[in-house]
């Protein structure tokens, strides 16, 4: 049996020729038989048939090609989960805490096993996987070329050790050794690239996102705090700058780029007036680089346009073409405009020069036009308009806004309470390649929370349960609201009788020990008599319930609520033994049961015509003195046939009652 | 081991018990305890502790210890909680009954209980009960399954197969013309396979079938072709079946097979010298001539009609031998000896004697 690597893929988009005839074919005519010269006589047959038996060509086609075909041919399984996960019903997260550990846990086990092999490469030296995957060998990441030299440079620059870089470097210009411009060029790049500090080891994408959640929240805004750090005063990127003997356009990119990087805006400025003064050209980046910084040296918005329109003219001059993030800068310029005309202007002229929008465009116009949520209720033509464009398209990953889109686009959706949208923008989701732009499992659950919000609130309960059934939990973990609004879809199209199921799967995603949502399904289910069926299930579920609040150590405590419902349900199941069991509850809670409860009681005792139990029900209600008790005791001496003693004692109740009256 | 400490009303006897449960701690033995309760009296109120010990892999109703805000195990703190993973139902309960089944086993996997909802038993019944259910079976996690090629996975894998495949000739449409124009085939067999290299050892193995009928060969060439090949030939399909998996690559194999093909045809075709000294025993099948039967009918109906002066030896042997009798059960005795002893067989060779001996 062949070892299982089991990898459940999405939808692959067939490409429509996945065979490449012509050029690449190597005529090779698929003889079945006649290979050999031993057989002479079929040849003879061959030429000699009636018909003429053509042997068609064979086709070639691609290395992964045919395993993409078998792949097409599966779907996603809606009750298993993310496939990294093991498919073991002890190791599948219940919530979205417990899908980030294990993720995280699988993560950093991959960065320990690479620290080891790179740490101890002489042990990991065979190399079992045929064909051989690289990435897998160690890694050499330790400095080997120790004596001053190019080489040693390189090797640096290569391994992005930048203050090692740096060192060499100096010592090379102490000993005069001449140095390739383009050598130079590579240093600054190092030394802008991560200004002028070395780089943080080696992390997984998750641990990085863990530490910049609060950051997603601020959409676009170049951060300047959390991790990134100022452009510092006499660094070396400016002083190795003004060493060199001769600098080139790309020397003048390196500093400008790595400058508006780290925050030192008006300085990229005047190094781009210092590039013009030596008639040097500027390139795309370094435009792109420039526009993104403008609006920060400016201070009204009308002088910020103004310097962006400058820079684009002269980019114009320069003749320079702009690309697909030229025109993201530009939006991102105009994000605190109110001028939309300005946006779609830009918009028109990416389309006009050729450059395909990516989703962070779309995102970008969006952001703008849809910038209070007021906005959003009765104008969602904007969107509309978007989806139509990228309906069927498949979009890859080209600028980090790109992933933003579809959360912000369902945010949209959900303001305007559409639905018909949201199904849209779900099945953009779908297309080809277009479920990696959904960006990271935070981001995909926030996209899928808000879609199954807007759900709950807008179909009817068959859909719901449809789409219940299909995104929750492999996809999506509700959060405690997202549960309630799930509940509240149930109670207002009158399915209440799923609330047993729904218990279950509450608890399994941890919710069951949250008081209030707790007594939220003890409410529904209390609040009136179902059918018997139902009713016995929600008799079951009422007594698991109460199994979790007996348990002495568990974080749900009694409240009245609790008791009542609990006691309610259980009565109108007809288990009036575990009922009277609650009853006595009360008491040690110190909580009163409701007059309602007593008389339901009573007619429950009533339809057994056990005498002693009122009696005792009697004497429970006076206990707690409550109103309803010589009402109570009036009916009982009326309805039920009582013993000489059992009358005694409803009269010393009934006297207690109304002494202390 | 997991523990539950109680939330306690009183700060002071809080902190008490939890020195004591930390002293507990750092002296605990990893062995199931029974139930132990302490009973405690601070100002008049009992309070009851129970320090329970339970084994880690607890399933069903054990509820979940920490908030449920915060999923994560909380380590260190005054309280440690430990959380019980609360699996209350397998993936089979929500698996609707009309669901893409090709889409939870798409490729080869193990036997997974809680992804296969069907109520499987397998074991042996051990003192007059059932074979044990499917959670945690191991027998049928050794065995391999087949849930990943139902019809409708075949069908669908078929389907997106057949792009790939060329039309089948048009002039080729029975089985009797694929043998007249195409009489060697050869099988090879390709694998997807997952494992620390990409390569399945068994993709290299190639067969080549050819009919002996349709090689052109005469009586000689044939048998020396039936010997030389041995266990290769099937008698009763005349095929012969050439493996080749020596060589590491498929290419070089399909070539070794063809040309193994090759020799045996042409060494068949030749005749060795020492061929000539081919005795009764090497032969195949059973030859009436120069045999000891033949000799002993004509030597029995020499001595039923004895010679007469005028004729000679030898043409009386020609007369008898070309006489119908004589060439019944020349018949009769070959086919006994080669096809062995029916029915049938016995009878004829039982006329022929009659008819021999004129009985």
């Amino acid at each position: 049996m062949a070892s299982s690597c089991v990898h459940v893929g999405r939808q692959i988009h067939k490409t429509g020729r996945i065979f490449q005839r012509g050029a690449r074919d190597i005529l090779q005519r698929r003889y079945v038989g006649l290979g050999s010269a031993a057989c002479q006589q079929s040849a003879a047959e061959v030429s000699g048939s009636a018909e003429e038996i053509v042997i068609p060509r064979k086709k070639t086609w691609n290395k992964e090609t045919v395993l993409q075909a078998l792949a097409a041919t599966v779907n996603r399984d809606p009750t298993a989960s993310n496939y990294v996960l093991q498919d073991d019903s002890y190791l599948i997260p219940n919530s979205y805490a417990q899908f980030k550990l294990f993720t995280l846990s699988k993560e950093s086990g991959r960065n320990t096993a690479k620290y080891f092999i790179n740490t101890y490469p002489k042990y990991f030296q065979k190399d079992f996987a045929e064909p051989h995957i690289p990435c897998l060998m160690p890694e050499t990441l330790e400095l080997e070329i120790e004596e001053v030299s190019e080489a040693a440079l390189i090797e640096r620059i290569q391994l992005r050790k930048v203050k090692a870089a740096v060192d060499m470097y100096d010592q090379l210009q102490q000993s005069g050794t001449p140095l390739s411009v383009d050598l130079t060029n590579d240093l600054l790049d190092l030394i802008c690239l991560y200004g002028d500090q070395d780089p943080a080891p080696e992390q997984g994408s998750d641990y990085m996102g863990e530490d910049q959640e609060d950051v997603k929240k601020k959409e676009g805004i170049p951060q300047r705090d959390s991790g990134i750090s100022r452009w510092r005063e006499n660094n070396n990127a400016e002083r190795i700058f003004h060493i060199m003997p001769e600098r080139t356009r790309r020397s003048y990119g390196a500093l400008i780029r790595g400058m508006v990087k780290y925050g030192a805006y008006s300085k990229a400025f005047d190094m781009y007036t210092d590039m013009l003064n030596n008639r040097l050209t500027a390139d795309v980046h370094i435009f792109n680089a420039l526009i993104t910084a403008a609006p920060e040296v400016r201070e009204q918005i009308q002088e910020k346009w103004e310097l962006v329109l400058n820079l684009l003219k002269q980019m114009a001059k320069q003749d320079v073409k702009p690309n697909l993030l030229t025109f993201h800068a530009v939006l991102r310029c105009l994000r605190r405009s109110r001028h939309l005309a300005k946006v779609f202007s830009v918009f028109n002229e990416m389309k006009a020069l050729g450059i395909a929008p990516s989703l962070a465009t779309y995102n970008l116009i969006l952001g703008i036009v849809y910038k209070q949520a007021s906005f959003a209720k009765g104008h969602t033509e904007i969107l509309e308009k978007v989806l139509d464009e990228i309906s069927g398209k498949s979009f890859t990953p080209q600028d980090p806004d790109d992933v933003k889109f579809f959360i912000n686009a369902m945010r949209i959706c959900q303001e305007a309470k559409d639905i018909e949208l949201a199904y849209k923008l779900h099945s953009v989701v779908g297309v080809g390649e277009n479920w990696k732009l959904l960006g990271e499992s935070y981001f995909q659950n926030i996209y899928y929370w808000r879609f199954f919000s807007l759900l709950c609130m807008m179909e009817n309960i068959d859909v719901v349960l449809k789409w219940y059934k299909e995104l929750i939990p492999s996809l999506y973990y509700p959060t405690a609201q997202g549960m309630r609004d799930f509940l509240q879809a149930l109670d207002t199209d009158n399915r209440l009788d799923l609330i047993p199921q729904i218990w279950k799967d509450i608890k399994q995603m941890g919710y069951g020990n949250m008081s209030d949502m707790v007594e939220e399904i003890l409410s529904l289910m209390a609040r009136e008599k179902q059918s018997p069926e139902v009713q016995q299930a929600f008799a079951d579920c009422a007594l698991d319930i109460k199994g979790l609040y007996m348990t002495q150590s568990g974080p749900l405590t009694w409240s009245g609520i609790s008791l009542r419902c609990i006691t309610s349900i259980l009565l109108a199941a007809e288990r009036t033994q575990q009922a009277w069991e609650m009853l006595n509850l009360f008491k040690p809670n110190n909580r009163v049961p409701p007059e309602s409860l007593m008389n339901d009681f009573l007619a429950s005792i009533k339809a057994s015509n056990k005498a002693q139990q009122a009696v005792e029900l009697v004497q429970i209600s006076a206990s707690f003195c409550l109103p309803v008790t010589p009402s109570l005791i009036e009916r009982v001496q009326q309805e039920f046939e009582l013993t000489e003693e059992q009358r005694n004692v409803l009269t010393d109740l009934e006297s207690s009652a109304d002494m202390s009256d | 081991m997991i523990w539950r400490s109680v939330d306690l009303r009183r700060t002071a006897l809080r902190t008490l018990l939890q020195l004591q449960l930390n002293m507990a701690a750092s002296t605990f033995c990893p062995v199931l305890l029974p139930l132990s309760r302490i009973n405690c009296k601070l100002n008049g109120i009992y309070t009851l502790i129970s320090l329970n010990k339970t084994a880690a892999y607890s399933t069903g109703l054990s509820v979940k210890k920490t908030g449920a805000k915060t999923g994560l195990p909380q380590r260190g703190g005054k309280e440690l909680r430990r959380q019980i993973k609360q699996v209350l139902q397998p993936r089979t309960e929500r698996m609707a009954v009309d669901q893409d089944w090709t889409a939870v086993y798409p490729t080869a996997a193990s036997f997974k209980a809680d992804a296969v909802p069907l109520p499987v038993r397998m074991g042996y019944p051990v003192k007059k009960g059932v074979p044990p259910s499917k959670k945690g079976n191991l027998e049928l996690l050794k065995i391999p399954n087949f849930l990943h090629l139902t019809p409708n996975a075949i069908k669908k894998q078929c389907e997106a197969l057949k792009p790939f495949c060329t039309e089948w000739p048009a002039a080729l449409d029975s089985d009797e013309k694929c043998e007249k124009h195409f009489p060697i085939q050869v099988q090879k067999k390709d694998y997807v396979f997952a494992g620390p290299s990409l390569r399945h050892p068994d993709a290299r193995i190639v067969t080549l079938t050819v009919k002996l009928s349709s090689l052109n060969l005469d009586d000689h060439a044939r048998k020396k072709m039936i010997k030389l090949s041995g266990e290769r030939y099937n008698k009763d399909t005349d095929t012969l079946t050439i493996t080749a998996d020596s060589c590491p690559l498929k290419q070089q194999n399909h070539d070794y097979a063809m040309y193994m093909l090759t020799v045996l045809y042409h060494e068949s075709w030749k005749i060795e010298a020492w061929e000539k000294e081919k005795t009764r025993a090497d032969m195949e099948e059973y030859v009436w001539e120069d045999s000891p039967s033949q000799k002993n009918i004509l030597e029995t109906l020499l001595r039923i009609r004895p010679l007469s002066e005028q004729q000679e030896e030898g043409e009386v042997r020609e007369e008898l031998l070309g006489r119908e009798e004589v060439q019944e059960y020349k018949d009769s005795v070959t086919k006994l000896k080669n096809e062995g002893e029916t029915e049938g067989n016995m009878q004829q060779y039982k006329e022929a004697v009659k008819k021999l001996l004129s009985i």
